[in-house]
Order: C-alpha cells, then sequence, then structure tokens
C-alpha cells in the first residue's frame, strides 16, 4: 500500500447563496502521508475548513463537490464509503467544543454511541473509560455520567479528542482545535494530541490561523489564501525560504515573541471577495509584487524541491 | 496619568460571591501602553470595565489626572467618559446595524456637545485618520470588512478626544494580515495625538510587541508587572513564566527546541478562590506556607514587581 494515506486532486467546491455562487475551494490538490502532521494555514474564506468538510462528506445542500479523485487509504473516496469511515478511520474535531457535544446527552452516552454506530466489538464500557482516562478526565467511571455543561472548555476538547480517537482513526482532521482555548490549556491540548500520534501512528491534518503552532506542530505545511493553495513545503520550507508574497507576507505581520520589537509589516488592502473572484491570482489585489499578467491569469505551479511548491507569476518570469 | 488602587469588585450569583476583581492595583503613565494579559475568566476585561465606572467598584480607588473618580456620580463621570474611551472586541456586535458608519462616529460628538457645525468636518477628519474615505461616511456597518469596522470604532473613540483609550481585545477577532494593520494604526495614532492605552488581549505576542509595561493576571489579582521585555527575558512569577513557555513562536527550529513547562489542572473557580496565594494549587514551587499567606506585590528591581515571595 502506497505511503499516502489521503490523496485528493483538483478538488473544487462552490456554494450556492442568495448572491450567487462562492467559489470556496478551486482545484485544491493534496495527500497526506502515514504518521505525518499536515498544517494548513489560511485566514478566515481561504477554504481551508470547506476543503476539510468536502472531503469528510459534510458539506450541505447547497453545495457542489467535484475532485478528479479523492482516495483514502488506495480506496476511492465515495459518498457512501466516507459515510462508514468517517468517525471510524477518519475523524474530525471542530474548533468550538461547546457547540460539538450535546447538551442533554451524559458524556459517556455520546461517547458510546459512537461504538455502537461502527459496530465495536470489545467492551464498549471499557472502552470508553479507557480513552477518558487517557485524555485526562478522571475518575473516568465518575466523569462518564456528567453533562458537557460539567465540563470545562479544555475538558470539552478533550472529550472531544476522546471522541474522535475512540475507533483508533488513521487520519484525525483538527479544524482550530485551540483557537477558542486559552494558551495554556492549548500547550496541554497540543501536547494530548502529540501523545496520542507517537502511541498510535495516527496521521493529523491540523487547520489553524496560528503560524506559531504550525511552526511547532507540522511536518509539511499548505498556504491557502481565497480557496486556492498558494504554497506548499516542508515547515522549514515555509519559514526559512517562503516563496510567494502571501506567505512571505503572512510571517512579516506577525509579532515574534522571541526576537526584539520591530514595527510589524501588514499585508496591506482587504480580504477577498469569493463571490467576485479576480480572474487571475487570488492575492493579486493586496500584492505588492502584481503585475499585469497576475489579473488575468491564474499562475501555474512551481516546483522548488520535491516538497517546496509555490504559485505565482513572479517566479515564473525568472 | 490613571491610578488603581485595591480595586475590588464582585458578582452576586445564585451560586455564591464571584471575585472578579480581588485588590488590583497598577497605574498607567501618560503616553504608555500598559499591557493586561490573563486566561479568560482573570478578571481583565472587568478590571476595564470597572475603570469607566460601567460596573460600580466594590472597593478601592481609581484615580484619573489626579481626581478619585471611584465614587462620582454617573453625571460627574460624564466629563471623565469623554476623556477615557474604548475599543471593543468584537467588530460586529460593537456597531449598530441601523446606524451608518458616519453617524456612528457623530454620536460621542452630540453627548460630549461639541458644536454642530464642526461634525461633518470631524467626522471626515476621522475617517481619513482610521485609513477610510469620506465617502464611506454614508455606509452601514455590514457593508465593511472586520478591520474596516474595527477602523470605525477607533474613529468612534477618537471622536470624543480621550487621553485615556482602553482596547479590549481589539484585534482577537480579526485575521493576522488585519491585525497588523490596525496594531500599526493603533501605534500611529498613539505618536500623533499623545494618547496613552489600556491594551487588553490574550494574545501575548501582541500585548508583548505593542505594550511599553506589562500586568499579568490571575484570578482576579496581578501576580505581576514589567517591562515588556524585561518580562519576557526574566518572568518571575511561576504563573507567568508557565504562560509565556505556553506562547507558541513562529519559528520552526525555537518551537521544537522549547520547553513547555505545563500547568496542572485546571483554573480554580472564582466563586470560592483558593486561600493564600490563588496559584498554590497549580504551582510547581508551591510551598506549604502559599496556603495561608497572601502575597502582596513586592518591587524587585527595576520597576518588575511580583507577587510572590519566592521568586
Amino acid at each position: 500500500m502506497s505511503d499516502e494515506i489521503l490523496k485528493v486532486e483538483n478538488l473544487s467546491t462552490t456554494f450556492k447563496t442568495s448572491a450567487g455562487e462562492v467559489k470556496a475551494v478551486e482545484k485544491v490538490s493534496f495527500s497526506v502521508r502515514r504518521g505525518e502532521v499536515l498544517g494548513i494555514v489560511g485566514e478566515s474564506g481561504s477554504g481551508k475548513t470547506a476543503a476539510m468538510l468536502s472531503v469528510m462528506g459534510l458539506t450541505g445542500e447547497n453545495c457542489n463537490v467535484k475532485a478528479d479523485s479523492m482516495t483514502f487509504m488506495g480506496e476511492n473516496l465515495t459518498p457512501g464509503k466516507i459515510k462508514n469511515l468517517r468517525g471510524d478511520k477518519i475523524s474530525m474535531i471542530f474548533q468550538d467544543p461547546m457547540t460539538s457535544l450535546n447538551p442533554v446527552l451524559s458524556a459517556g452516552w455520546q461517547l458510546k454511541e459512537i461504538l455502537k454506530q461502527h459496530k465495536w466489538r470489545g467492551n464498549i464500557h471499557e472502552r470508553v473509560t479507557e480513552m477518558m482516562t487517557r485524555v485526562g478526565i478522571v475518575p473516568a467511571e465518575e466523569r462518564i455520567r456528567h453533562y458537557p455543561h460539567e465540563f470545562s472548555g479544555g475538558q470539552r476538547q478533550r472529550l472531544m479528542i476522546a471522541m474522535s480517537v475512540l475507533c483508533g482513526p488513521e487520519l484525525l482532521i483538527a479544524d482550530e482545535p485551540t483557537t477558542a482555548l486559552d494558551v495554556t490549556v492549548q500547550a496541554q491540548i497540543l501536547g494530548l494530541l502529540r501523545e496520542i500520534r507517537e502511541a498510535s501512528g495516527m496521521s493529523m491534518i491540523l487547520i489553524t490561523h496560528d503560524l506559531g503552532i504550525i511552526a511547532g506542530e507540522a511536518d509539511r505545511v499548505i498556504v491557502m489564501y481565497g480557496g486556492h493553495i498558494m504554497e506548499e513545503g516542508t515547515v522549514r520550507e515555509i519559514f526559512k525560504s517562503p516563496s510567494h508574497p502571501y506567505t512571505v507576507g503572512l510571517l512579516r505581520s506577525v509579532p515574534k515573541p522571541d526576537k526584539p520589537r520591530e514595527r510589524l509589516i501588514p499585508i496591506e488592502g482587504q480580504p477577498p471577495d469569493l463571490l467576485n473572484p479576480p480572474k487571475g491570482c487570488p492575492f493579486v489585489k493586496r500584492c505588492a509584487e502584481a503585475m499585469k499578467i497576475c489579473l488575468h491569469n491564474k499562475p501555474e505551479e512551481l516546483s522548488l524541491s520535491d516538497t517546496h511548491k509555490y504559485s505565482c507569476w513572479k517566479g515564473m518570469k525568472k | 496619568m490613571l491610578k488603581v488602587e485595591g480595586l475590588t469588585k464582585y458578582f452576586e450569583t445564585p451560586s455564591g460571591r464571584i471575585h472578579s476583581v480581588d485588590g488590583v492595583s497598577f497605574t498607567i503613565n501618560k503616553g504608555e501602553t500598559l499591557g493586561l494579559v490573563g486566561e479568560s475568566g482573570c478578571g481583565k476585561s472587568t478590571t476595564a470595565r470597572t475603570i469607566i465606572r460601567l460596573y460600580e467598584p466594590d472597593a478601592g480607588k481609581i484615580i484619573f489626572n489626579g481626581h478619585d473618580i471611584t465614587h462620582i456620580t454617573q453625571r460627574e463621570m460624564l466629563t471623565f467618559r469623554k476623556k477615557i474611551q474604548m475599543i471593543f472586541q468584537d467588530p460586529y456586535a460593537s456597531l449598530n446595524p441601523r446606524m451608518t458608519a458616519g453617524e456612528i462616529i457623530r454620536e460621542p460628538m452630540t453627548i460630549h456637545k461639541i458644536p454642530k457645525d464642526e461634525h461633518s468636518s470631524r467626522v471626515n477628519h476621522l475617517l481619513k485618520l482610521v485609513g477610510l474615505n469620506s465617502e464611506q461616511a454614508g455606509r452601514y456597518p455590514h457593508e465593511f470588512s472586520g478591520g474596516q469596522r474595527q477602523r470605525i470604532g477607533i474613529a468612534r473613540a477618537l471622536a470624543a478626544e480621550p487621553e485615556l483609550i482602553i482596547c479590549d481585545e481589539p484585534v482577537s477577532a480579526l485575521d493576522v494580515s488585519i491585525q497588523a494593520q490596525i496594531v500599526n494604526m493603533l501605534e500611529d495614532l498613539q505618536k500623533s495625538l499623545g494618547l496613552t492605552y489600556l491594551f487588553i488581549a490574550h494574545d501575548l505576542s501582541m500585548v508583548k510587541h505593542i505594550s511599553t509595561r506589562i500586568a499579568v493576571m490571575y484570578l482576579g489579582s496581578v501576580v505581576e508587572i514589567a517591562q515588556s521585555d524585561e518580562l519576557y527575558n526574566r518572568p518571575l512569577h511561576p504563573y507567568t513564566v508557565s504562560l509565556l513557555s505556553s506562547v507558541p513562536i513562529p519559528d520552526p527550529e525555537k518551537a521544537t527546541q522549547k520547553h513547555i513547562i505545563p500547568l496542572k489542572g485546571e483554573i480554580p473557580s472564582a466563586i470560592n478562590p483558593p486561600s493564600g496565594c490563588k496559584f498554590h494549587t497549580r504551582c510547581p514551587k508551591a510551598k506549604p506556607e502559599c496556603r495561608s499567606v497572601s502575597p502582596k506585590l513586592e518591587d524587585k528591581g527595576n520597576g518588575h514587581f511580583c507577587a510572590c515571595p519566592f521568586a
């Protein structure tokens, strides 16, 4: 079997809205290898969440998902197939642990339900208490009866993690898993996810807007903007030799707490309008290095190494 | 410019009294930025709101420009409100959706009785000051992006010509590339208008960037105050040490070398805060006496104050 457990080629996702068609994701290709952490960075509306929901088959009725191919562990991800894999071999955790749990069902009930759905063969109660203990919710025998409101924000995210890894998934998609949490709790949760990965060899897609988290957790990084992948590379390539003007701008705009204070260099302009995207490069309106060609033609992907790629006319001219 | 002494604010709830702000003291000097950091529920926003008397303080003193404003009437407070303005976190919830940008910026001028014939020119001037243009005065909040709305919120705060602006998480709701725009603008405005800021945020990297001095809060109390670089390079209080070690650094080499000092357990309830030092239940260096003795902020030199006798 190939080393790539998830492979997506030319994924496009559009949403129909009353104001028109929104192209949330356009021709995005990526893959995740066994045991690796793929970080996806991008701002609101960059398409990072929409791309993942498309893979998971969790987009709504008003949405159209197209892809040349999507395979998971070598098998085609058809809508029927993903339904069985979801929560079992691929699972997902979300930003807001407050709204991801049902408030009128106990934690134990919600955890057990997953095992029942996926026809768990072992002792369900034992498995649930084992996982609760592993994510640090103790004493599990007592906490299993508690309802979501009886847990703190950090504990709820721990519960979500316990839920997502109950069936021993091969891939966990974590969508801003710590954005709603305080920084000391964030460190605890990221540490817990690392422990689980090290013990099980699970792969992870980590979606975040926090470049610090990406630097600490990811092996490879995808940078998205306006529904497109702008740059892709190993974490070192992205941070040490960023090549797309957007990546460069993003890295410059965040304060570096470990270095002496310097004035921040923002990316000027406003986030892209997905209803009327530019014909050419999605970043053209905010790019300091934009040329005429960027307005009308989409740049093609350039390779800087086997792992480092970016899409920009500036590089093609060189 | 602002001196807060022993400021205390309780909230009564059916399950007991919440000690939201418990004897907080600090000063803010003219022209500086004091950063106020701490995790959710530590009382940083309540401190800010009590300072401008949106909440009535239960104990302590608030002294602004030499005037004790702790217990003056709301009517007397009006003249001070003109001098102390606030910028809020959520640029979606803090602007009235049924007022145009121009009307929003004009409202403080009406309240603070600035002559009517000056309003229009001042609105245009303020819009320019925050990087918008005068044609945008007739538009409604929903026609602006998040960053632009925050600019309107800043223009509104500036409309009353304040001396002190309390910025309560002013960039947390914005995208990373937009955050830098707003922070740079706040820095420029501070220089050109001689403003003083109380900057509240949970993003420690951003607070370090913008602040002259930083105060760290835990469960309603200030545990450490120091110059911004000093606090980062030489944190003394065990809570600050742990907090700073948890901040992700955008550099893959440093991030993997970094040693995080995790905090044990969960933050205790503010209804029944621990006795003595409130941090003793989670402190890696706690000693038996920490349970009974409540530590005071001590001067450790260089304007560095820390509420831990063992630091």
